[in-house]
């Protein structure tokens, strides 16, 4: 497997995604905030399936929107929680706590879990907090997602009800006018 | 989501190639309209490659990356992601928005259009 060497861990984001992109700011002023050279450098994922590759070739898009990815120097990934930790562990403001990931108990990181567990819960609110791309909510998000949108429609009438749940509508400012189709 | 990974069994087309490729292709095209941020999209890509390999000896399938090629977007006036477009000889014949990631339901899908 061919992976290019890096100075510094990459942190891939979803640049589609306002949570995302908040989270990936905050990062990115964390690093900035730090002493000398960049301790992690972030990038949004992008639309190029290649240009992934090229970073790491074990690296595919899809999976890259689908849960957050951080490439290690090595040539490793470090998907999830995992890699929030690894990040944190990688910020100077952050890094003083991060050793009680590596506590072990029976087997078990009880913080490490607490974090992976946390890493679930925030990708599966992201929906409810306007992200349309990051797909079908859980179930138990749903409720939620479905009172925020109802409370959004009654302020925006250019709201776009679709047929399907399995659609991504494009945000109204984007939308080309709609003709009749076949 | 086997297979998928390794082999990419539909053919991305751009706003350059997509006169070439689609309007002046002679048969069955579907093109599937899509972003690689789009959750939806990437939940039927396991079965759409799947569709492409099973129609691949009478259909083609395409895809068009709207948060690249957005134009192409608004000539046929899609209003988000994933939306299939099936063309017979350049000519738009069918049309379907957020189809739900299933083989069958996808095969028929492509097919239909192309029966009627």
């Amino acid at each position: 497997m061919e992976i290019k060497s890096q100075p510094a861990p990459i942190l891939l984001f979803n640049d589609e995604c306002g949570v995302c992109r908040k989270i990936a700011s905050w990062v990115k002023k964390q690093v900035q905030a730090g002493p000398g050279e960049a301790s992690i450098v972030v990038r949004p994922i992008g639309q190029d399936p290649d240009e992934l590759r090229a970073l790491n070739q074990g690296l595919n898009i899809w999976d890259a929107y689908g849960t957050i990815h951080l490439l290690m120097p090595d040539g490793s990934m470090k998907l999830g929680g995992e890699a929030v930790a690894e990040v944190l562990r990688n910020l100077p403001s952050t890094r003083w706590f991060t050793w009680t990931f590596a506590i072990g108990v029976f087997g078990i990181r009880p913080f490490q879990a607490i974090l992976n567990m946390a890493y679930t819960i925030l990708a599966g609110v992201r929906p409810v907090f306007g992200c349309e791309s990051c797909g079908t909510p859980s179930p138990w998000v749903r409720q939620i997602r479905w009172i925020v949108k109802w409370a959004a429609s009654l302020f925006d009438e250019s709201h776009h009800s679709s047929p399907s749940p399995h659609f991504t509508p494009l945000p109204a400012k984007e939308r080309p006018p709609q003709a009749d189709h076949i | 989501m086997p297979g998928y990974k390794s082999i990419d069994r539909i053919r991305t087309v751009t706003t350059s190639t997509f006169d070439r490729l689609l309007l002046k292709g002679q048969g069955p095209i579907v093109v599937e309209f899509m972003s690689y941020g789009c959750a939806h999209c990437g939940a039927i890509e396991p079965d759409l490659q799947q569709v492409a390999e099973m129609v691949e000896s009478t259909e083609k399938i395409f895809r068009v990356n709207i948060a690249v090629d957005r134009e192409l977007a608004d000539i046929y006036e899609v209003q988000g992601t994933p939306t299939l477009i099936m063309f017979l000889n350049g000519t738009v014949v069918g049309r379907e928005e957020g189809p739900s990631p299933d083989v069958s339901n996808i095969l028929t899908l492509v097919r239909q259009p192309y029966e009627e």
